[in-house]
């Protein structure tokens, strides 16, 4: 996957000062799953998921994802913020092979 | 339990440094604040975790504290049959307040005939607005699905679902 890493964000087209925020967000990533050997037993190696994916408002963490190989492959996530005035919205995954995606999303009202 | 949200800052710093950050977890016990046990921690992050069964994903995240029933309060939505099970939408809304008094600060997404069940936990804070959270899964076989919402106060909510799954997604 050529774009691996690669993050869209999607928010309402008008945000009204107040309103609460669904974003809609995904990233291209692979989140393999655990292999197994002819016996059915784990493959112990170093498996590439996104484990971590930190939500930021403003420089202000608003908002932190803990994930697991069992969520899909190119990982969708929606979320509920409220921001309080007009500004940047972060969104940071982090995988188990060091990889670290960033997607921003400028908020105005 | 943790008004100034360090716990965030103490998790996140867990999860990075695996073996190196024993001490931190000891600490972040110690306040209240429910990590995985030393086992799981140790191993560097991508390393298969270990297969457990539902019963002891809940005992070990949420110990013996009682789950109380969510209908009403939390709506779980999964679809009823989840014909490709490497791709199954569900979402989490919660109707509870979202004060800095007492919100959701955790929800937990579990499948529970899933090799490993903890699927996700979303860390939410007041700024979140409203307790709302989506995502696509994966699902091995039909089964339930629950979303446990825990409040900042320590109450749980739980709600169930049950999606059959035509063909399985974890693979092996």
């Amino acid at each position: 996957m050529a774009d691996i890493g690669k993050v869209r964000i999607r928010v309402p087209s008008t945000i009204k000062k107040g309103d609460v925020v669904r974003v809609k967000s995904i990233v291209t990533h692979p989140m393999e799953i655990v292999e197994r050997d002819k016996q059915g037993k784990p493959i112990e190696k170093k498996y590439n998921y996104i484990y971590m994916i930190i939500v930021s408002y403003n420089g202000k963490e608003i908002a932190q994802f803990e994930t697991t190989q069992s969520i899909s492959q190119n990982p969708y996530l929606s979320f509920a913020f409220k921001p309080d005035k007009p500004g940047q919205l972060k969104i940071t995954y982090l995988d188990t092979k060091g990889g670290k995606y960033e997607g921003t999303q400028e908020i105005a009202f | 339990m943790d008004p100034n949200g360090s716990s965030f800052i103490f998790s996140r710093r867990a999860f990075l440094r695996g073996a190196g950050a024993l001490g931190v977890i000891s600490v972040a016990g110690s306040i209240g604040l429910r990590l995985p046990p030393a086992a799981w921690a140790q191993k560097a992050p991508g390393a298969p975790v270990p297969e457990e069964k539902v019963e002891e994903t809940l005992k070990r995240l949420f110990g013996n504290r009682p789950l109380k029933d969510g209908a009403g309060k939390v709506k779980l939505e999964t679809p009823l049959i989840a014909e490709n099970g490497a791709v199954v939408p569900l979402s989490v809304e919660a109707k509870l307040p979202m004060t800095p008094a007492n919100y959701a600060k955790h929800i937990y997404l579990i499948a529970d005939k899933n090799r490993r069940p903890m699927t996700a936990r979303f860390t939410l804070t007041p700024d979140s607005g409203e307790a709302f959270v989506g995502a696509n899964i994966r699902l091995g076989a039909t089964t339930d699905v629950r979303a446990v919402v825990e409040m900042s106060d320590g109450t749980l909510y739980q709600v169930k679902n049950h999606v059959k799954v035509t063909v399985g997604g974890c693979g092996g």
